[in-house]
């Protein structure tokens, strides 16, 4: 695999695994007991680069590619899922929008916060009766008075918590679904911004998750990300991408099942000889890794395309697929290896079972990716 | 000031233990195919220096003896750390060289570097740790020397070391140009590279130079000095015994049996 990664990829991939080695595997499994979110480690984080990988350097960002970026998220994974959480959406699904269709006053005022780690960023798409059906959200915009008037709850926020700045999409034109949706830079901190329910959840749980509401918050005309109608494209764009730093999070889970079963399965002893020995074990742990390589290169291609400007939703809805269910699928494995001690929190693939469902459903689940890349195999219907 | 970091690259000492191996007929570690980084202490002697650079402005330069085909990845975290530039002595043979040797190699690149105060080196390598090239090349500088030094700051006209000893730590004075050997302690822990540093490290200069251009370079009277007659792996065995009796009992076995072994 590494013959496809530049030097620049290794040595970002070598410094991300000492980070995480250093910072995140320590406190990983402390994190998510306590639910408590990692400050000093997402400010670690910012400093070494990571919280803007894809931003120009011009705007604080680090201005690599995204095959860099995937590499770098797996590496947080292996360590810590919660908190390649709060990294991939400061990443993908704030930075990358404003990136990409922000004005340059937009990318001038918010990118080097984002980046720097002075501020984070959350994505405000999800309502409690749009989830799949994204684009049958119900929040609405008005243009009253020279300003925005944002009014509806969001649910499922990532970074609700902590975040400082909110990319907001809400209907603001008649026309229905994605056409009439207009997408907001919004501050946590504006009048009429309130945190509603923190989730408690079963995974990834030092990544704060919660709903936001919205009752009559005036928002800038300049803060409008893109044109009026634009925010259903530029949602599911971003989403392209977002399924793509998903898919990487399932990698970095996936093979921490891989990595820990593998030393797990040489030390346990049962009938006389490590576990290791047994055929069912050799064939569990072969089936681990070929299906994590196998993601690897889904994931990696689907990078490579979205860095090269080639529409990608079909890839990445596949490599996010793939990925997420080899990380349920890898989790199962480990959970039964380590038989009882796969169940308590002595061991860390318990947690790992825990963190790998999210990914078969956050950012469009399993179902969602099927329909896409169905959709872009079969004629219309 | 002006830094030279000199850098060993080594098998990777984290490299697991089924991937390790030893050649035989050259009685040398193999390093091919195996993961090669710098080694610990010179990492830490690189972060010596770049604190010295980001607390007074010095230029550092990293400086290495090995073969230049595989050296790039570790020249390239040289200078992401922050090194300025970094000069190659292209030599195949440059890991396995005798102390003494690589000293004397290790005087000539520097003098043909050119201006230089201070020397930094890991206090030993994680393969072979002689622990002898520092205070050698002292010698061939004509250098002051300081071995096992954690932390360095400019003082006055010179340097104030705290170094290790037996009974703690002593700080003292040197004068410059001088050869420091740095150990390990928490104030030295190498840094990260950003990613936007790693980006920007293929910018910096890098120099090769064959042996050759660095003037002809004796060989000691007495030979190389040190003679490997053979190499190999330690066997180690292990065996667990348990302990019977009462938690008091257990406790007064397990002291007897640590005696025994002249562990307590």
């Amino acid at each position: 695999m590494n013959a496809v990664l530049t030097d620049e990829h290794r040595m970002i991939q070598a410094m991300v695994r000492e980070f995480a080695a250093r910072a995140l595997a320590p406190i990983a499994a402390e994190l998510d007991q306590r639910s408590r979110f990692p400050k000093e480690a997402v400010a670690e984080a910012a400093g070494l680069g990571l919280m803007g990988m894809m931003v120009p350097e011009e705007f604080g960002g680090s201005g690599m590619d995204v095959v860099a970026y995937v590499v770098a998220q797996e590496e947080l994974a292996r360590a810590s899922a919660g908190f390649q959480t709060i990294v991939t959406v400061n990443n993908s699904l704030v930075c990358d929008p404003i990136t990409r269709w922000g004005s340059e006053e937009q990318k001038r005022r918010y990118l080097p916060g984002l980046c720097s780690g002075e501020r984070l960023g959350c994505y405000c798409l999800t309502e409690p009766q749009a989830g799949s059906d994204a684009m049958s959200l119900r929040t609405t915009g008005e243009l009253r008075g020279g300003e925005w008037v944002l009014s509806g709850t969001k649910s499922f926020v990532t970074n609700g918590l902590e975040a400082d700045l909110c990319i907001v999409y809400a209907r603001t034109e008649q026309a229905a679904g994605a056409r009439g949706i207009s997408a907001f830079l919004v501050e946590k901190a504006s009048p009429g911004v309130a945190v509603g329910k923190v989730e408690k959840k079963l995974g990834i749980r030092c990544s704060s998750t919660t709903e936001l509401v919205f009752d009559g918050c005036r928002v800038p005309q300049e803060n409008l990300l893109g044109g009026r109608g634009e925010g259903g494209r530029i949602a599911l764009a971003t989403l392209d991408g977002g399924r793509i730093g998903i898919a990487a999070q399932s990698l970095g889970i996936a093979r921490a099942c891989l990595e820990e079963s593998a030393a797990y399965v040489g030390q346990r002893r049962q009938f006389g000889r490590p576990i290791a020995e047994f055929q069912a074990t050799r064939w569990a742990i072969a089936d681990m890794a070929t299906r994590l390589e196998a993601s690897r290169l889904l994931v990696h291609r689907a990078a490579r395309m979205r860095g090269e400007g080639v529409p990608c939703s079909r890839e990445a809805a596949m490599a996010k697929l793939f990925a997420s269910e080899t990380a349920m699928w890898c989790a199962h494995r480990a959970v039964q290896l380590f038989g009882g001690y796969g169940y308590v929190a002595d061991y860390p693939v318990e947690r790992y079972f825990r963190d790998a469902k999210i990914t078969e459903i956050y950012e469009g689940t399993s179902e969602i990716q099927r329909l896409v890349i169905a959709r872009s195999l079969l004629s219309r219907r | 000031m002006d830094i030279v970091v000199c850098f060993k690259q080594v098998v990777d000492p984290e490299l697991p233990a089924k991937d390790f191996s030893l050649d035989g007929s050259t009685r040398r570690q193999v390093r091919s195919g195996r993961p090669l980084v710098i080694s610990t202490y010179d990492e830490n002697a690189l972060e010596v220096a770049l604190q010295l650079k980001d607390g007074s402005g010095a230029k550092v330069t990293a400086l290495t003896i090995g073969p230049q085909a595989t050296l790039g990845d570790s020249v390239r975290l040289a200078l992401a750390m922050g090194s300025d530039e970094a000069v190659i002595v292209d030599d195949p043979a440059g890991p396995d060289l005798p102390g003494a040797v690589k000293a004397r190699m290790l005087a000539a690149a520097i003098r043909k570097i050119g201006s230089c105060d201070l020397v930094l080196v890991g206090c030993e390598s994680a393969d072979w740790a002689e622990r002898v090239v520092a205070p050698l090349l002292a010698e061939e500088m004509g250098a002051a020397c300081v071995t096992f030094a954690t932390r360095v700051e400019p003082s006055g006209g010179g340097l104030k070391v705290r170094r290790l000893a037996d009974d703690g730590f002593h700080v003292i004075g040197a004068g410059t140009p001088a050869v420091i050997s740095i150990t390990s302690d928490e104030t030295n822990r190498p840094r990260l590279p950003k990613v936007k540093d790693i980006v920007a490290a293929k910018r910096k200069p890098v120099h090769t130079w064959a042996p050759a251009d660095l003037g002809s370079v004796e060989a000691t009277p007495t030979g190389e000095g040190v003679t490997v007659r053979d190499v190999a792996v330690p066997q180690r065995t292990t065996q667990c015994e348990f302990l019977a009796g009462e938690p008091s009992e257990q406790a007064a076995a397990l002291v007897a049996k640590l005696r025994a072994l002249k562990l307590l």
